[in-house]
Formats: C-alpha cells, structure tokens, sequence
C-alpha cells in the first residue's frame, strides 16, 4: 500500500510536470483539460482500489449516488471521525440537507477549498490512505527501499564500542589529550572539541593515500602574513579584531574549497563537451609588414 | 598644459584634456546620476562622456538614463594577464620565434578574421553564455572563469536584442585583436611593490614573463552601440530628456530602449570575453609549440580579465545606506577593496587585481583595489595612459620608421599589420603611464603591485 502509494505520487509529481509546460493554442488546452481530468479520475479509481471499495474499477464517478455511497463507505470503514448525527444524514441519500451535511463534513476533516467535486472526493481518499498507512505502519515499513535493501545484504549487528565510553570521564579526557600532543593538536578545554580536531587531522593526513603521497595533500606556498592584512573594518577591540580576521580565514578556506569544487565539476563536464578546434584556412590579417629585429 | 589649451580653444578642434573636462561636467547633470561625475588621471575626451569618465546611476530613480556614449564604442574593452614560470631568460634568445608564434596564431587589423571556426548558431550561443561558452567548447580553462570579472558572463545578456548587421559584423571577428590600441604583449616583471598582493597572482620574482592582451568587442560591440544610439534619440524625444551635449544620447534605464541596451551591451561584453578566451587559448598554443611543452607545464593561468568600457548594475553605500547603482566605466577599471563579494576568492586578502596597460613600448602596471576607491570613486580607477595627442596629429608630427627603430632600441620585438597605427600608438602620442598610475596611488582608489615591461608587441 505504501509503495503503491509512493508509485502514484510518482506518477503525480510527472503529470505536473508536463502540466506545467506552456502549451498554446486553443486545442492544446483543451486537450490538457481533458487528460487532467482523466488522470483524477484514474487516480481516484486507484486509491479506492487500494482502500479495498469493492469494484472500484467500474464506477462512474459523475453519478451523484455513486459519489455519496463512496463518502459513506470511506467514513463507515476508513476515516471514522464523523459524529452518529451527521453520519445518518450522509447516509440518507435523498436527505435534502445532504449537501449542506457533506461540505459540514468534509470542512471538518480539513479539506481545503477545491474547484470541483472530483478533487474534493481525490482529498479525501488521500485523507483515508494517510489513516490506513499510520495505522498500518510496521506492516509498510517491510517494504521501505532502506529497508528491502538491508533486508538482502547479511546483517551485521553493528556494535560501536565507542558508544559504551564514558566521554565525561577524566580517563577519557587524558586519553584525548595524550592523542592529541602526538598529533600535535592544540587541545581544547572540552576533549569532545579536540576528538573532532582529532578526527579531522586523521581522515584527512592518515588516509592510506596521503600516506604514500604525502606531497599530494600538504599544502604548499608562501604564507600569507594575514595579521598585517586590512580587515575592512574595526571593532576597536585587538582581541576581536584578531577573533574577526580568523573568522575570514576560515571563510576564504572555505570558499577557496567550493571554487575549488566548481571548477572541478566544470572540468568534468568539459571532459564530455569540450572540443576545441581550429582553423588557420579561415584566419585574414590585414596588410602584413612584419618588422622584426635583426640580429 | 598649455599646448592643451591651446588646442581646445582652437575652433573646430575636438579632443584632449580640456574638452574632456567639459563633458564630465555634462555628464553631472545628467538625470539620475549619484554622487560625482569621477574624471580618473588619463581623462581625455570621447564620444558623450569622456575617456577615463565613471558615473553612477540610481536604478530606483525611474529618471535615472542609461547612455551608450558612458559606455564607449567598444563595450567591454579590457586587459587580460596571463602568468607563467618562464623568466626573461628563458625567452629571449626565442623572442623573435615567439613574437612570430603569437602573430600567426592571433589575426590582427581592422578586417581581421578568427581561426577558430563558428556559426551563427555558435555566435548565438556565445553572446548568451559568454566564457561558459569558451568553457564549454574547452578552448579555456575552469580557472579563467573563476578569474575574471564577473566571471566571464553578463547573465542579462540577450542576443535576440541585437541586430542582425552586428552579429554579421561579429561572426568572422571573434578571436581576432583588433586595431587601434589593442595589443597582445609578451611582459616581464620589472619592479613588485606588493609582494604578498603579487604573490597571491602567482607573480614571485623580478624577471618572470606575463602575456598581457587588450581586446574588445571588434565590430560587433561598435554595431550594438551605433544601433542603440539611434533608439535613443527616439526615447530622449518621447521622454522629453534633455542633455546639455547632442552625444549624450540616453534612455531612462526602465524604459524599453535602456533594458534593450542593457540586454544588447551584455551580450556584446559576452561577446568580448569569449574574444580574449579565444586568444587565451591561441597565446597558450603558440607558448606551448615554441617550448615543446604543455601551457598546464608553463602555468599559464589567467591572473585577472579587467573590464574598462562596460555599465554594471552594482551595490555602493550612499549616505550610509546600500544602493542599487547603474555605474558607467568608461576608460575606468573596476578597483572592489579586499573582502568584496563580488572578486574572486583568491584576491579577497589582497584586493581586486587592476591591470593597466601601458602604450605600446612603455610599461604596464598590475594595481589593486582599496576601500577608499570604494568610497571615493565607486570602486573605480585609471584604464591606461590616456591620449595626449589626437590620431592625425600623431600622423603628421610622428614617422613610422622613427617609431618603431625607438622600440628596436628598446629591445622590443614588434610585429604589426599597418604602420599608420604605429604613429598613433606611439609612447609620444599619449600620457605617461606611469604618472596616471602612480596619481591613482597617491590618491589612495588603488594600490600599486606590479610594473611590468614588454619585451614583444603584436599589433593591428
């Protein structure tokens, strides 16, 4: 149900997108209507079928009585929220307050307002699917994709032996502290803050890559001496100036990081497009006087 | 000063200094316009506004003009400086191979065609896209897009705003010098001034060798605006705007000419970033034959792509509040402070790269932006040396063979197609470069970092 559910939402989210195209003239417009109109239609027969309405395929939706059995049947075996009151006036379709009942009704459970009665109908059968899917939850949850892919690959029951330390215990802290001074880490006042330092160092400088080409990774350059670098503005405070000039550090870093990026997804797209040619048959200078050293 | 004098009383004259002054006065009081109307050191006169002329223009004005003539001729003129790791030594004993190499890869003079092959539908492409099309096609490198001013592409670019005479103008242009002052310039680095600023530009030591190339939009640029300026004349009558000079042809930037002129610029500046992307590639072809190796080997990275003909809707602060800004640079380069968002991440410690290049045979000069150019200018500075004398007056004072055994002297190697242009390129014929920069520094809109000299010119 779930799926099914996931696959018309699919084909929803398709439909509006050639829905939105522009598409001119008078005929095209139509024909537009046309489809949406069969689509809904389509649609609603679909989610009936999967609430379990019996023969749902061979219902003619535009027959009123049609309509008002549906609405009862979902409200009798699916939504169950309407008053004993209202449900007996739904229930009697010559009822002549019927209407006025079923926009009550309809207003209740939150439908907004919609153009036709057909919309109204494909809300509520929406409604319903939402109830039958939270109530059925685990039984849909088998057949999620995270799950269907987990369920063919051989479990392993992960075990984080990390999970079981005690990160507030001065063992730990001194254990960090210690790891640190051999990476040559600066430690911060909380361990948890110098693990992150830690593990940033370590994925970055200890991966089996930049071991063997350490020259691959190690920054290279004349340093900058950023300290002597104009700011752009003043806080009139050296220590924040000197807090607000890091901060542009790491943010030129990371900047620098994202064009970096950019630039390597340009040349992966160049890769596919690019073809640079030339042709010196169609090259034309004007009057040629070369006038060259002679020596 | 007072040959400029002279020169400007004289009835009938146009050109210099003087003249120059009256139209940044012209230009203050235009509708719209905010702050000063800013003349840089190498102001001389144009068409409309000067040369070395910047304005800006409140965009949330509905009288606020946009004007093809604060925007020049050529849109989107500009310097390109490519780096490498060779050194004076390295190339002399091949400068002559070298000058040729260039020479044959990049057609020059006025009816010069491209070597790379395009269609219309190409052309098309490249006026929407501008260097993304060049990245696309792979003729540069990722890191050239990164390095230019605006990275290469005017996104308000719309070719369908542009006629047809331009684009036919265009399509046999693009990768093609140009005459006038255009040039493409073997340099070394003569002096550095900021070291760490020349640093971050990839420039170490005294010696190392820069191409330099100033190019444009060609024909297609001259067509875009001749075309506009003929829709403004129309708008300045319906809109009833009136302009002290007939050459300040405008249109209020809301209305239906100033957004087509706006859209047609874009791609005309579009269409002169992939002009010298395509030179770029053709100077990294002509390095890499000559030294037998790839121009990855030779680092020829793109250091920066200024722009100096060009209007661009930006934020300044006025009065202390942020303000959308129409700013006209005409004969003006870009100078943004270090920090700004819109330079590249690699400059932002140092400031905007601002390349001014010399005249043929004297020196160039590498800048960098400041925050007081920020605030005094707009963020703008000096373009070049700036022209003292007027084209024909260089023609007759000036001989070609004098000209160009001078360069020979000088140890330059010069290959050019006409030598009418070499008279009116000559040092004699325009300001000390030097001067103009060194008023830019003393006045704080921009910071020396880099001179460099030529040791061999390509020229139209």
């Amino acid at each position: 149900m779930c799926l099914f559910y996931g696959f018309v939402n699919n084909i929803c989210s398709v439909v509006s997108v050639n829905r939105d195209n522009p598409v001119s003239g008078g005929i095209n417009l139509f024909l537009k209507k046309k489809y949406q109109l069969i689509f809904k239609r389509n649609m609603a027969k679909r989610l009936l079928n999967a609430l379990g309405y019996p023969q749902a395929d061979s219902l003619n939706l535009n027959d009123e009585v049609t309509f008002k059995k549906i609405i009862v049947w979902l409200e009798i075996n699916r939504v169950r929220s309407a008053p004993p009151n209202v449900l007996n006036t739904l229930k009697n379709f010559s009822a002549r307050d019927w209407d006025n009942t079923y926009i009550r009704y309809k207003d209740g459970l939150g439908c907004p307002v919609l153009g036709t009665k057909l919309e109204e109908l494909q809300w509520i059968l929406g409604y319903a699917v939402q109830i039958e899917t939270a109530a059925n939850r685990n039984v849909y949850l088998k057949y999620a994709v995270e799950n269907i892919q987990t369920s063919n690959v051989p479990s392993v029951v992960a075990e984080n032996p990390l999970d079981k330390l005690d990160f507030r215990s001065k063992e730990f802290a001194e254990g960090i502290k210690e790891l640190a001074k051999v990476l040559n880490i600066v430690p911060h006042s909380d361990p948890l803050v110098t693990l992150k330092a830690v593990r940033k160092v370590v994925t970055k400088r200890m991966a089996p890559d930049c071991v063997e080409n350490p020259q691959k990774y190690i920054l290279t350059g004349t340093p900058f001496p950023f300290q002597d670098a104009d700011l752009g503005f003043d806080l009139n405070d050296s220590v924040l100036n000197q807090a607000a000039k890091i901060l542009r550090m790491l943010y030129i870093h990371d900047l620098r990081e994202l064009q970096t990026k950019a630039n390597e997804l340009i040349v992966a797209v160049q890769g596919i497009t690019a073809y640079p040619k030339t042709d010196t048959k169609l090259g034309k200078s004007w009057i040629l006087i070369r006038y060259a050293r002679s020596d | 000063m007072l040959d400029e004098l002279r020169n400007a009383c004289r009835p009938g004259m146009v050109g210099g200094f003087l003249p120059g002054v009256k139209q940044i006065a012209n230009v203050a009081a235009l509708p719209g316009i905010v702050g000063k109307s800013v003349g840089l050191p190498d102001v001389h006169s144009g068409y409309g506004f000067a040369i070395g002329n910047m304005a800006a223009f409140d965009i949330d004005n509905p009288e606020s003009i946009v004007s093809p003539g604060g925007v020049g001729f050529d849109i989107n003129c500009g310097v390109r400086l490519l780096r490498t790791n060779l050194f004076e030594q390295d190339v002399l004993p091949v400068k002559e191979q070298l000058a040729q190499g260039l020479f044959d890869h990049i057609p020059v003079g006025v009816g010069s065609k491209g070597i790379i092959p395009m269609n219309a539908k190409d052309l098309e492409e490249a006026l929407e896209m501008g260097m993304d099309w060049s990245l696309r096609e792979g003729y540069i490198w990722a890191e050239d897009k990164e390095h230019c001013e605006e990275y290469g592409r005017m996104l308000n670019a719309d070719p369908s705003k542009v006629s047809m005479r331009a684009k036919k103008r265009g399509l046999p242009q693009l990768g093609t010098l140009g005459a006038g002052n255009h040039y493409a310039e073997i340099q070394v680095v003569d002096e550095i001034y900021d070291k760490w600023a020349a640093c971050k530009m990839g420039i170490e030591e005294k010696g190392q060798i820069c191409v330099m190339i100033h190019s444009g939009s060609r024909g297609f640029g001259h067509q875009v605006a001749t075309d506009a300026l003929v829709q403004m004349e129309k708008a300045m009558k319906r809109d009833n705007i009136e302009t002290n000079d007939r050459q300040l042809a405008c249109a209020r930037i809301n209305s239906p000419e100033g957004q087509d002129y706006l859209k047609s610029m874009a791609a005309a500046a579009n269409f002169a970033w992939v002009n010298r992307s395509s030179m770029t590639f053709l100077s990294r072809q002509a390095f890499a034959k000559q030294f037998l190796v790839t121009p990855d080997d030779l680092d020829m990275h793109v250091i920066y792509d200024v722009s100096h003909n060009i209007a661009k809707v930006e934020e300044h602060i006025v009065d202390g509040k942020p303000k959308k800004l129409l700013v006209h640079r005409k004969g003006s380069t870009r100078a943004f402070p270090p920090h700004h968002p819109l330079i590249p991440v690699d400059y932002q410690l140092t400031g905007q790269p601002v390349l001014i290049g010399g005249t043929m045979g004297t020196c160039s000069y590498v800048l960098t932006g400041t925050e007081h150019g920020m605030l005094e200018t707009f963020g703008s500075t000096c373009h070049g040396a700036g022209r003292a004398l007027s084209r024909a007056k260089s023609r007759r004072n000036l001989d070609y063979q004098d000209v160009l055994r001078k360069l020979e002297y000088l140890g330059i190697s010069i290959r050019v197609a006409s030598p009418k242009l070499v008279m009116e390129e000559a040092p004699e014929s325009y300001k000390n470069v030097t001067d103009v920069v060194n008023t830019c520094h003393a006045a704080g809109i921009s910071k020396k970092c880099i001179k460099l000299r030529p040791i061999a010119v390509i020229k139209g």
